[in-house]
């Protein structure tokens, strides 16, 4: 098979099979159209229920002969012009197909004299590309659409048509709908050449009753109660029938939206809400109601037959057309018992789509005006639902959450997990066992070094050689330097570097509490760790300063403490092995000022002592690497300095001489 | 109980008993264990409630009205997961004309929440399980953001009429699903087409991804 472009006819015939169903939906289509043209005078004349012939004349404004051809042409249409006309439909139609489609199943013929216009001209769209054929002829104001043979080159679809009867009353009921949603519009409908309906145009409320009356029955107009509810930019008018004119069939319910014929799922579902229990098992409500609301609140582009729209906010929709229908029925059940005072008072609400910025607006005008009834109509932007998808994620292992942090957070606690949380964001681990965790937690914790940061992301371990030759377990390494090779203490330089580290994250005031100190995090479980009376004792004096630290605990009992919280920087390390360390760490400093008659403990002990937690017992050439990444991050140019610091030249003399 | 007057307290209260275990707290309580929790839903809660001095007994009120704080068990197994899903409130199906996400009850519900989290070996007794540290949380503008969107579909969906086509998957971090007591127990609300009929009572839950992602931001698993 080659791919080929359709020729037009086939292309027509295809859009034909969503909008051409029967002579009724042509009948439909065709007198949209006269609608759209400003018609009052339409003529509908039929015959064998449509399949022979089907005549619409109306005196709407024409189509002059410059636009007859294009008039047949698929997505030509003179009702929309651009794709913001499609954000609000005023017109009936729309699509621009009605008329080709059409023509291409059957013998179209369409002839229009536009008032300006001295004559009429007929157009013909004939062939397999459906080329226009132009002719004079003889019409009057208006326009004339006559459909012969329809289907008669298509039989499949000829198949589905049923006898001359029910396709005619398929066409009655058309009209009947059509009539109810058009009083200003009068109809005559001729079927074999007999007058069967005639819908005088109707101005006045009675003479609109009179038609309703026509259409739906006088029973109908008897029982029904009448309805005319404007609400913001939204009105509901029309006629409900009250239960006891309850239906077997589902025959006598019309609703409209802006003028158009709708069998709609929310709206019947909002009408059959507002009867409730009212209506016995299985029997239908009957009901004419039309709805008007702005034109960019609804979307007719949803399905070709255009039988179902879309609201913008179809709840608000829905609660509108229900309360006002249910009012109407409860007032007038009120007198026969029936409907209990519930009080429904018109607390509608918009729908809104609730996003972050929008929430925060809302909250704060919602606070101050009364909650339900006049929420203020905001401009609230739509298709906005899609949006805020974006922020999901899985909450657990997001490096940072934006928003969080975010300096206009309404909620202030005081707690310390406060303190924690927000700024733990910030904070993460200063190594891990995995290389790619690096950069983040150093961009995180020197935001002014981001840049070498960077730097040191981009180039990759592999396109670098690395600095450190060998490492020798578990914490050395060989590295070549200046005057030679240098054996490198991993500890030692892991232990400046650490120490630094919290000083830094130290003295980096938290912006919110300008307090300094380690962010604290609360542990999940508590941790009862037994000290040494030695230990516990350090631990008692230095409280308040482990406290800054973040490191939290309660004395329990005899050498035991609970420790409830702990600097987030330590959070790979083991809460007990760690607080051991910093406790030993302390002692030995203190016993070291003892001699020097100052055993006073200060922040930067704790630098160093919780630093010394940090370091591991053991380095691998992954972890070496990465500490040496984050050397470079905290000393930037002091980084050879610091690596001799830390190390011994590699003395090969006596290695030498055995090779001699 | 006394009931605590300030959060503060509250907190006070709740982090000593982190911890501890659930026969631990009975105990001092005075309280016995259940041995199993099927016919008695909800024992960990009132436990709590009461040993913290919740006041409300009635169910519309937050446990502490005074202070406007919801207390949340949230039982999670050793690696910190949730469990379960966490009930938040019974979804109205009737009645729904002019409640947005502003009024409803949901949000009251979820604008503070002492979460205490319980450690939970199901094989292990009862009053083997240990009580976590306690957080105090409200809904940041992200997490309202999410709450509110799940809540306005599944009312939406309600009022539509789409109760019964509701399952587990709609909905980010919020679901709806049948509070089941049993499957007797029902209550009305309406149809595809608005006809009023019977059906099992829903109720709002947080799934486990949202409060797993709390309890991750708020505490250190060790």
């Amino acid at each position: 098979m080659t791919i080929a472009i359709l020729p037009a006819r086939l292309a027509n015939q295809i859009a034909a099979g969503e909008v051409v169903e029967r002579p009724a939906s042509v009948i439909k289509e065709l007198i949209e159209n006269s609608l759209d043209a400003g018609a009052t005078f339409i003529n509908i004349d039929v015959d064998k229920g449509g399949i022979k012939k089907i005549k619409i004349t109306d005196n709407g404004h024409g189509i002059v002969k410059e636009e007859l051809a294009l008039a047949l042409s698929r997505h030509a249409t003179s009702k929309i012009k651009d794709l913001n006309d499609l954000e609000a439909i005023n017109s009936l139609g729309f699509r621009g197909e009605a008329l080709a489609s059409i023509s291409s199943v059957a013998r179209l013929t369409l002839t229009s004299k536009p008032k300006s216009q001295p004559t009429a001209w007929q157009a013909v769209a004939e062939g397999r590309d459906m080329t226009v054929d132009i002719k004079p002829a003889a019409h009057p104001d208006g326009t004339s659409i006559e459909v012969l043979d329809l289907f008669f080159n298509t039989p499949a679809r000829r198949k589905f048509l049923r006898t001359e009867k029910t396709e005619f009353n398929h066409i009655d009921e058309v009209i009947r709908r059509i009539a109810l949603a058009h009083f200003e519009v009068s109809f005559t409908l001729t079927h074999n050449g007999n007058i069967v309906r005639q819908y005088r145009s109707a101005n006045t409320q009675a003479q609109c009753t009179k038609r309703v009356a026509a259409v739906c029955g006088p029973k109908f107009i008897e029982h029904a109660l009448e309805v005319d509810c404007p609400h913001d930019s939204m009105k509901l008018s029309g006629w409900l029938a009250k239960p006891s004119f309850a239906r077997s069939q589902n025959d006598l319910s019309y609703s409209y939206v802006n003028g158009r014929m709708m069998r709609d799922k929310l709206i019947n579902h909002a009408i059959r809400q507002a009867y409730a229990d009212l209506l016995p098992a299985d029997t239908f409500p009957a009901f004419v109601l039309f709805l008007e609301l702005d034109h960019r609140e609804v979307d007719v582009n949803v399905h070709p037959s255009k039988h179902e729209v879309r609201f913008h906010q179809s709840r608000y929709v829905h609660d509108f057309i229900y309360s006002v229908c249910h009012k109407a029925l409860s007032s007038a059940m009120a007198g026969e018992g029936l409907f209990d005072s519930q009080s429904n008072d018109m607390a509608l609400v918009q729908e809104q789509s609730y996003t972050t910025e929008q929430l925060q607006t809302n909250s704060n005008t919602a606070r101050e005006g009364d909650l339900s009834t006049n929420y203020p109509r905001a401009d609230y932007p739509r298709a906005d639902y899609i949006k805020p998808l974006q922020h999901v994620r899985e909450v657990s292992n997001s490096p940072a959450m934006p928003g969080y942090s975010n300096e206009s957070q309404p909620y202030n606690r005081k707690t310390v997990s406060k303190a924690a949380t927000t700024n733990y964001q910030a904070l993460m681990t200063p190594y891990s066992e995995e290389s790619k965790v690096d950069t983040s937690s150093a961009n995180m914790t020197h935001p002014k070094s981001q840049q070498s940061a960077q730097e040191l992301y981009t180039v990759p371990s592999n396109a670098k050689p690395s600095l450190l030759l060998s490492i020798e377990k578990p914490g050395y390494a060989l590295y070549k330097a200046q005057g030679g090779c240098r054996v490198l203490s991993l500890f030692n330089l892991a232990k400046e570097i650490y120490s630094n580290l919290v000083a830094q994250s130290w003295q980096s005031k938290n912006e919110e509490t300008a307090v300094e100190g380690l962010v604290s995090q609360p542990l999940l479980l508590p941790v009862i760790i037994h000290l040494s009376d030695e230990q516990l004792a350090i631990a008692l004096t230095a409280q308040p300063l482990m406290e800054k630290a973040g490191i939290i605990f309660v004395e329990q009992s005899k050498n035991k403490i609970q420790v409830r919280q702990f600097p987030a920087l330590l959070r790979e390390q083991d809460v007990s092995n760690a607080l051991t360390v910093i406790l030993d760490n302390f002692i030995s400093i203190v016993s070291d000022k003892y001699n020097n008659n100052d055993d006073q403990l200060v922040e930067i002990d704790c630098y160093q002592s919780i630093g010394l937690a940090m370091v591991l017992p053991e380095y691998d050439e992954l972890q070496a690497d990465i500490l040496l990444k984050q050397a470079k991050n905290i000393f930037n140019e002091q980084i050879t300095q610091q690596l001799l610091l830390n190390s011994v030249p590699l003395d090969l003399t006596s290695h030498i001489k055995q090779l001699l | 109980m006394n009931i605590p007057s300030s959060e503060q307290e509250l907190i006070n209260r709740a982090t000593n008993l982190a911890g501890l275990t659930l026969g631990e707290i009975a105990e001092q309580a005075g309280i016995a264990v259940p041995k199993d929790l099927t016919r008695n839903k909800g024992w960990i809660g009132l436990l709590l409630e009461h040993v913290l001095g919740a006041s409300a007994s009635s169910r519309p009120e937050p446990d502490f009205p005074h202070l406007g704080i919801e207390l949340k068990t949230l039982p999670i197994n050793e690696q910190a997961k949730p469990l379960e899903t966490t009930f938040v409130s019974v979804a109205p199906l009737t009645g729904l004309v002019g409640i947005n996400w502003h009024n409803c009850y949901v949000r009251k519900k979820l604008a503070r929440v002492l979460w205490v989290p319980i450690i939970t070996d199901k094989a292990a007794p009862i009053s083997e399980r240990l009580v976590g540290t306690p957080f105090l949380w409200s809904p940041n503008a992200e997490e309202e953001a999410l709450l509110a969107q799940d809540w306005q579909e599944l009312t939406d969906m309600i009022v539509l009429g789409e109760v019964e086509n509701i399952h587990g998957k709609h909905g980010q971090v919020m679901q709806l699903r049948p509070k089941a007591a049993n499957s007797k127990a029902k209550t009305q609300a309406f149809d595809k087409k608005g006809k009023p009929f019977m059906t099992l009572p829903r109720g709002f839950y947080l799934k486990i991804n949202f409060t797993q992602g709390l309890l991750h931001r708020y505490l250190r698993i060790n």
